[in-house]
């Protein structure tokens, strides 16, 4: 068995150790036997996403955002919104997560279209949210418990028909008001827990690999790791958030 | 000077020798209280002195001693906030502390090395000859936000200061963008094509696009991280010449690097008396800046030859095998040590002291975009990683998914403990902190070995 997982973006969209997750998800798949191919898909190059089992999208710094449109609406956004469609497995964080709703909407009202893949946007606000923060992954996500890390000024808001990735624990997730925190739909993850997220919530992440290894093989079973390491530090976290 | 100025100052004096009476560092607190008194007060200072303020994401503390030990190698009077407190507050105290109690400043020239985010505020107050920019990377986002932010502050604070000439790193492709934008007279410094062999792109640039027009850029060559021989396609936007340039290293090891500098013209050999290529650069920096403010180059060099920079700077304590300590603080720097150790060719120990309070920057994601994967190329020398701080879960998990054999990795929080550990064995030992960590462990450390108190430093 093998996986073969797209890093969009690598070279603008990595700022916060988002790398981590690539690192996570193949180290796992890799001390199972199972292997796990990664490409990079740097802007400029071409679109088609008929290759890949599982996509990675991270979060990005505002000075690239342009670039990055510019490369996104020359036919990556249609290819992006038929793989949604077609179930392939995205994790989309932070920066990721907002591409690939409608729109992001600046605080001095100007609005940026994007990806419009899922049906949800996003309105800047003049206060960061910033922080260590958990949340409850519904059934749909596996239901464990997730810690990580936010930091963003967009508050995003889901269509009425879409998940929630989860529900707010401690912290701000996706608006800091309605409780939710990212996005489910068909086989995306979208989420604000930038950077490792994956390494310090093991349940997640085998959840993730699980949802493409069984679209791609039909049935398929993840021999359990010892996590203690990666228990520990979510355990730590999630006590010091209580 | 004014009633509150006397007032300030005599505030800011008596706070500090309280401080110190209660065994304190008093390096920001008095400062801080003087400013409320007089908020002037700085720039009442600081205008009877000759300044170099040093900013910029790494190097600064290195870049200021190696400038403060050649101004005092030529005879300079001049003193520096050494304590490494940053900020306004820091600052300030340090001024107080070198004037009389009527205001009159004791020293003629003034090393401060500033946080790039306080810059802004101090800058303009202290209204610097020369403004020594080291490098700029991705740093504490949390706190500085995306480093475009980091060089828009920058831009910012020299427009207070619009005298001051420039010291910019010319490998740099943000640091020298600040040369495009502002009418001050910039000098260069850098390494040259050909110096050392060119590192292949790294898989995480802090700055890939042109700063101008957003182009990919290309290089000529890599120094390390984005510093090196970058050009833009498009626009132009280039690499400046550096005027201090390292032409040749030829040399590099565990204890330093011999380089060939051309500086402004003359060709002279530099030995710098601290490994790693980083510290190339900031030799250079600090070389430029001296020699423009009236340092004899002879005399310059034979500083960066001599001196020692301590405090978590390559500090080396006599503990088991030997110690050295080695401040990180992002991935840039982290990454530079990695490379240092890889030319380690004895076994050793690593600790890791991972801790996130606001002086550290409270999102420790940072330590995936560093190449921690480097450590499974020392097997074999690497005897065991010792990951310690508030964060230690977080980093055992790191050098877990790095590729290093989990039998490999121990945890030890408690320092004191550690420090024991650590003598008790015959390997030499290298301490990776973070900056809250540092303060702690090095407290333990001149305990057990002996050495001077950071603000004795």
């Amino acid at each position: 068995m093998e996986l073969r997982i797209c890093h969009m973006y690598p070279d603008v969209l990595n700022l916060y150790g988002d790398g981590g997750n690539i690192r996570c998800m193949s180290q796992r798949l890799r001390w199972r036997g199972i292997g796990a191919e990664i490409t990079r898909l740097p802007i400029g190059s071409a679109a088609s996403l008929s290759g890949y089992d599982l996509v990675f999208i991270g979060g990005g710094q505002d000075f690239e955002q342009q670039v990055l449109l510019e490369d996104l609406h020359r036919g990556k956004d249609r290819e992006i919104r038929a793989a949604v469609e077609d179930g392939l497995p995205f994790l989309a964080i932070c920066g990721g997560y907002q591409m690939l709703g409608s729109y992001y909407e600046t605080y001095d009202g100007q609005r940026c279209d994007f990806i419009g893949a899922l049906d949800l946007y996003t309105v800047g606000s003049s206060t960061r949210m910033i922080g260590n923060y958990s949340f409850q992954c519904g059934e749909s996500s596996g239901g464990s418990v997730v810690v990580g890390f936010e930091n963003h000024s967009g508050k995003t808001w889901l269509g009425s028909g879409l998940q929630p990735l989860g529900t707010v624990l401690s912290g701000y997730g996706n608006n800091g008001q309605d409780g939710s925190e990212g996005a489910r739909y068909q086989n995306v993850f979208g989420t604000y827990s930038h950077g490792p997220l994956l390494p310090k919530n093991p349940a997640l992440c085998d959840f993730i690999l699980l949802t493409a290894l069984e679209r791609k093989y039909g049935a398929a079973e993840l021999v359990p790791l010892d996590d203690r390491a990666e228990l520990a530090a979510h355990d730590e976290m999630l006590k010091r958030l209580r | 000077m004014t009633v509150r100025a006397y007032l300030a100052i005599a505030l800011c004096k008596a706070l500090r020798l309280i401080s110190r009476l209660l065994h304190r560092g008093g390096t920001a607190m008095p400062g801080r209280y003087a400013l409320r008194v007089c908020p002037e007060l700085l720039a009442i200072l600081a205008r009877q002195v000759k300044t170099v303020a040093i900013t910029g994401t790494n190097g600064k503390t290195t870049s200021s001693r190696m400038l403060e030990e050649a101004f005092t190698r030529q005879g300079f009077s001049c003193f520096a906030n050494r304590s490494g407190a940053n900020l306004i507050s820091g600052i300030t105290t340090e001024f107080v502390m070198n004037c009389n109690l009527g205001g009159r400043m004791q020293k003629e020239y003034a090393v401060i090395e500033c946080d790039e985010a306080a810059a802004r505020t101090v800058f303009g107050q202290l209204r610097p000859r020369v403004i020594l920019v080291t490098n700029l990377f991705r740093d504490q986002l949390d706190r500085y936000g995306e480093v475009s932010h980091t060089l828009e502050n920058i831009r910012v604070a020299i427009q207070g200061a619009p005298e001051a000439i420039l010291y910019l790193n010319s490998d740099c492709s943000l640091t020298s963008s600040l040369a495009e934008t502002l009418p001050n007279r910039c000098v260069f410094f850098g390494i040259d094509q050909g110096a050392i062999p060119s590192r292949e792109k790294p898989a995480l640039s802090d700055a890939t696009h042109c700063i101008r027009c957003k182009t990919e850029y290309e290089y000529d060559y890599i120094s390390y991280g984005h510093l090196g021989g970058f050009r833009c396609p498009r626009c132009g936007y280039r690499r400046h010449a550096a005027d201090y340039a390292v032409t040749d290293v030829l040399a590099q090891n565990a204890d330093g690097s011999s380089l060939v500098m051309r500086l402004r013209g003359e060709q002279a050999l530099v030995e710098v008396n601290l490994p790693a290529l980083y510290n190339v650069y900031n030799a250079a920096g600090a070389l430029a800046a001296a020699v423009e403010m009236g340092v004899q180059p002879a005399v310059a060099i034979q500083a960066l030859a001599g001196f020692q920079c301590g405090f978590g700077r390559m500090e080396r304590f006599d503990l088991g095998g030997g110690a050295r300590v080695m401040l990180v603080k992002n991935p840039a720097g982290c990454n530079q040590v990695i490379e240092f150790l890889q030319n380690i060719r004895e076994p050793f120990l690593l600790v890791i002291c991972l801790n996130d309070r606001p002086a550290d920057g409270t999102d420790v994601s940072w330590i995936w975009d560093a190449d921690f994967e480097g450590l499974t190329a020392m097997a074999g020398r690497l005897r065991q990683v010792i990951v310690s701080g508030d964060r230690a879960a977080d980093m055992q998990v790191r050098i877990k998914y790095a590729g290093v054999d989990e039998a490999y990795i121990h945890q030890e929080r408690d320092y004191e403990a550690l420090i024991k550990t650590l003598a008790k064995q015959d390997l030499p030992v290298f301490l990776m902190p973070t900056y809250t960590a540092l303060l702690e462990l090095r407290q333990v450390l001149v305990r057990h070995c002996g050495g001077a108190e950071f603000w004795e430093q």
